[in-house]
């Protein structure tokens, strides 16, 4: 991301540029109501799917471009949607809607391969039944019984996200103060070797939560410019103009000492804002998103540490933000989507581990200087590793978005 | 993965600015006619191989098979003819006895590109093969996959969106397996047909790392350059997490010719494709691995050569035209054999000049790769020129994306150990890139998939 200094004075943006979520209702699913004995199935009253080893057995079929149910009611409790693509080339994939979320869904059903099902947990209310791509894309959904306003589990799983990735934020931040003041207590020392392995050790928190820093407009280019975001006649403050000092000029001046003492008041700001924040799920779910991005733009090119070479440390630092937020969201998402989930997970598993062939412990940072031999030979490959993990990772915010 | 393959775009559709004109052409182009009935007998000359028409009438082109969504396919003029459609509205049929994009009179179009196969699961692959078949059938009749702009704001959009309102313009999708698909990663080590392996190295050989090698080979053809473009983006935006892209290749212009075409000229401006092979009769001896193969699943199946071959066009453009004709063994503008006056007069290669020396000299590149003069081999052709911009020395980096269709790729190595030790074109020509693979028969109707037989 490119921060830019002329950015309109404002308190802290709307997190993640998240924009123009509708409300909606809080008709909620996965309340328990008792299931029918297993193993038998009941006839259902009124046309309702009938239970069959205590959850309603709704069959959805796709063929040519329709999506076909064989009952379009059920009584309140679990329902197991068993979805079979017949013949039907431009549609793989059912949700099962509450308003605008999703409470439970299956993807790649594509012709040919075997039937998918998926089983929630509902109380009474209208539904929709969602098919992209058919000629009819959403068809309403019954289930009778009591309605209820209770958060169900996915809601409080998610509610329990935010707050715990807020506390993870909150974390960052306070290391982030004490190695910025350990780099500034190097510069001001006059110390170059002693700064070096500071500043290496005191990127990674703000490259963690960096989604979040840069949501705070005015601060994060004091904080995080390169000098090539710099608008003519502003001053370049931050890490960046102490990166170059120490390890291109590989001499500390006063400006330097002066731009550490700034960007420790910087950081102790950070600090201020980010306490006490609230997440909304979705923000997360792209934050982590993002953070794959910075990866992207500005790591793999080997931009972010022109000077320090040590974009691997910070790109290891952005997947681990990211995996930070994922795995906050994890629980409610394993409800929502379980193969979602594990196809990430395994991702981040696959990410990690190709990351850790780049550790080398005598390179400031812990991991290999990223030199331009490095990148001509590894940047494809670090590449499509990243690609693969986000893209599936992109899919997860309108999953978990509470709107 | 998720939504990428979820919505064909119905809007697009009901506005009428659908990418569907609901009619498919076959796979391969009925026209009605023979090529016999538009050309005389026949005698044409090629870059590759040298292929010859067969003497015998050749019947429709192509085979009757069910359009997507099940009307009998109707006939439809082909690329280049007057017609009712134009261009931008064709399709051809993506469900037949063979994969289109083959016999297919070769669009103006082409994007290839190579995949690894980064997943060791089995399952995943299937997956994947299944969305790409499922996804090519929309992409082909001129629809998306997935909404270009879902009604949900946190939603990302199935489909990019580029080729919206375009049409299908004759886009034809076309895959193919490497050797390494059968090293028994995914438990298809024991259906590896006995034709399929690496090629050899060759003399004259200038391959580099950077397009050799790969798993899946996936060759979009189309009338626009953005269509194909998009068809090849998508899918490998859809197998994101189970294969990645190692090469590509893009073809600005067709390099060869099937029976109903003008022969179009390469980067070196000689007409390419005179004797490709046009005849049933060839497709079936040639081209289409038959039932007697050790592998059945390969029945009505092909093997795909790609070579790039990088031309070095600066120094070609500096010789002189005897030599040029020397190079070719036929005419620039005309494109006759030495021994001919015409493009489709049969080269003589017995002729002697008053010198007592062949007059297509026996290094000529014609001479070489004529069927006439390797006991009858011949190759289907279906090559496009390209261009990559200057290369790392300060050259134009140009030259001929050949793809060529055999029903062994023995045919091709055979012609190359010839050509590469021999042909006078080496001067002139590097081949850079390399691969080999086994393309499957056509899909029967949708629920098949690429790979079906290869799970079970």
């Amino acid at each position: 991301m490119t921060p830019s200094r002329t950015s309109p004075a404002r308190s802290r943006a709307t997190l993640f540029a998240l924009t123009g979520l509708a409300a909606a209702s809080m008709l909620l699913a996965g309340c328990s109501s008792p299931a029918s004995t297993a193993g038998s199935t009941t006839a259902a009253a009124d046309g309702a799917a009938p239970v069959s080893n205590g959850a309603a057995q709704v069959k959805v079929t796709l063929t040519g471009n329709d999506c076909t149910t064989d009952y379009s009611s059920a009584p309140s409790g679990p329902v197991t949607f068993e979805i079979t693509n017949t013949d039907a080339a431009g549609l793989s994939e059912v949700e099962l809607m509450s308003d605008k979320r999703i409470l439970g869904e299956r993807e790649n059903i594509v012709a040919g391969l075997q039937a998918s099902s998926f089983t929630v947990t509902l109380t009474g209310g209208t539904y929709q039944l969602n098919c992209p791509g058919a000629t009819t894309e959403n068809s309403d959904f019954t289930v009778i019984g009591d309605a209820t306003t209770a958060p169900s589990d996915v809601q409080g799983q998610l509610a329990e996200g935010t707050v715990g990735y807020g506390t993870y934020v909150e974390g960052q931040a306070s290391n982030l103060v004490d190695a910025v003041a350990t780099l500034d207590a190097a510069v001001q020392a006059g110390d170059v070797t002693a700064a070096q392995a500071a500043y290496a050790a005191a990127r990674p928190f703000y490259e963690r939560i960096e989604p979040v820093a840069e949501s705070f407009a005015d601060l994060d280019p004091e904080i995080d410019a390169r000098v090539a975001d710099v608008e003519p006649g502003t001053e370049w403050t931050g890490f960046h103009p102490i990166e170059k000092d120490i390890f291109e000029t590989g001499a500390i001046t006063d400006s330097t000492k002066a731009l550490s003492t700034k960007l420790v008041a910087d950081i102790a700001q950070l600090q201020t804002l980010t306490t006490g924040l609230t997440y909304k799920p979705e923000e997360l779910a792209n934050g982590a998103s993002s953070l794959l991005e910075e990866v992207q733009s500005s790591k793999i090119t080997g931009e972010e540490e022109a000077y320090s070479h040590i974009d691997l440390v910070d790109f290891v630092a952005n997947v681990e933000g990211s995996e930070q937020a994922f795995e906050f969201l994890k629980p409610a998402l394993t409800t929502i989507d379980p193969d979602l989930t594990s196809s990430i997970s395994a991702e981040f598993t696959s990410v990690d581990a190709m990351l850790a062939t780049y550790k080398d412990s005598a390179a400031p940072g812990g991991y290999k200087l990223y030199d331009e031999a490095l990148r001509t030979s590894d940047a494809p490959k670090l590449t499509q590793a990243i690609q693969a993990l986000q893209a599936p990772l992109a899919q997860i915010s309108e999953k978990v978005a509470t709107a | 993965m998720a939504r990428e393959h979820e919505a064909r775009e119905h809007e697009a559709r009901e506005n009428g600015a659908g990418r569907d004109n609901g009619e498919a052409r076959e796979n391969g182009a009925a026209t009605g006619k023979d090529d016999q009935g538009t050309r005389g007998g026949i005698s044409r000359r090629a870059f590759f191989g040298g292929a010859v028409a067969s003497a015998a009438a050749g019947a429709a082109i192509g085979v009757t098979t069910t359009g997507l969504t099940g009307q009998a396919v109707a006939g439809a003029p082909a690329s280049g003819q007057p017609g009712s459609s134009t261009p931008a509205d064709e399709t051809y049929a993506f469900y037949g006895e063979h994969q289109a994009g083959i016999r297919t009179p070769p669009q103006d179009h082409l994007v290839f590109m190579v995949f690894d196969v980064t997943t060791t699961s089995a399952s995943e692959l299937q997956v994947m093969l299944a969305k790409w078949s499922a996804a090519i059938a929309q992409y082909t009749s001129g629809l998306a996959v997935g909404a270009v702009e879902p009604e949900r704001e946190l939603a990302v959009p199935g489909d990019t969106g580029e080729a919206e309102g375009m049409g299908a313009n004759q886009l034809t999708v076309t895959v193919g397996f490497a050797p390494s698909m059968f090293d028994g990663r995914f438990g298809w080590a024991k259906y590896k047909p006995a034709a399929l392996n690496d090629l050899p190295a060759f003399a004259s050989d200038a391959l580099t790392p950077q397009f050799t090698g790969g798993d899946i080979c996936v060759q979009a053809c189309a009338s626009d350059p953005q269509v194909a473009y998009h068809a090849i983006r998508n899918l490998a935006r859809m197998a994101r997490t189970t294969a990645t892209t190692r090469w590509t290749v893009q073809g600005f212009g067709r390099a060869s010719r099937s029976a109903d075409q003008a022969t179009p000229r390469n980067l070196m401006g000689f007409k390419d494709g005179t004797r490709n092979i046009v005849s049933d009769d060839d497709f079936a001896q040639q081209v289409w691995v038959g039932a007697d193969s050790d592998q059945q699943w390969m029945t009505g199946g092909s093997y795909l050569v790609a070579r790039k071959i990088h031309m070095l066009i600066e120094t070609w453009d500096t010789d002189y035209i005897g030599d040029q004709h020397a190079v070719f063994g036929r005419t620039k503008l005309e494109g006759a054999p030495l021994t001919g006056t015409a493009e489709f007069d049969t080269p003589d290669f017995a002729a002697t000049g008053a010198d007592g020396n062949p007059v297509i000299p026996a290094n000529a590149h014609v001479a070489l790769a004529a069927h006439e003069n390797n006991n009858g081999t011949k190759i289907l052709r279906r090559g496009y020129n390209f261009t990559d911009g200057i290369d790392s020395v300060g050259r134009l980096d140009a030259g001929l994306m050949f793809i060529s269709y055999q029903r062994d790729p023995q045919q091709f190595i055979a012609l190359q150990q010839k050509l590469g030790r021999m042909d006078r074109l080496n001067e002139y020509i590097r081949h850079v890139g390399s691969g080999v693979f086994a393309v499957p028969p056509g899909l029967s109707a949708a629920g098949d998939y690429f790979g079906k037989a290869l799970f079970e």
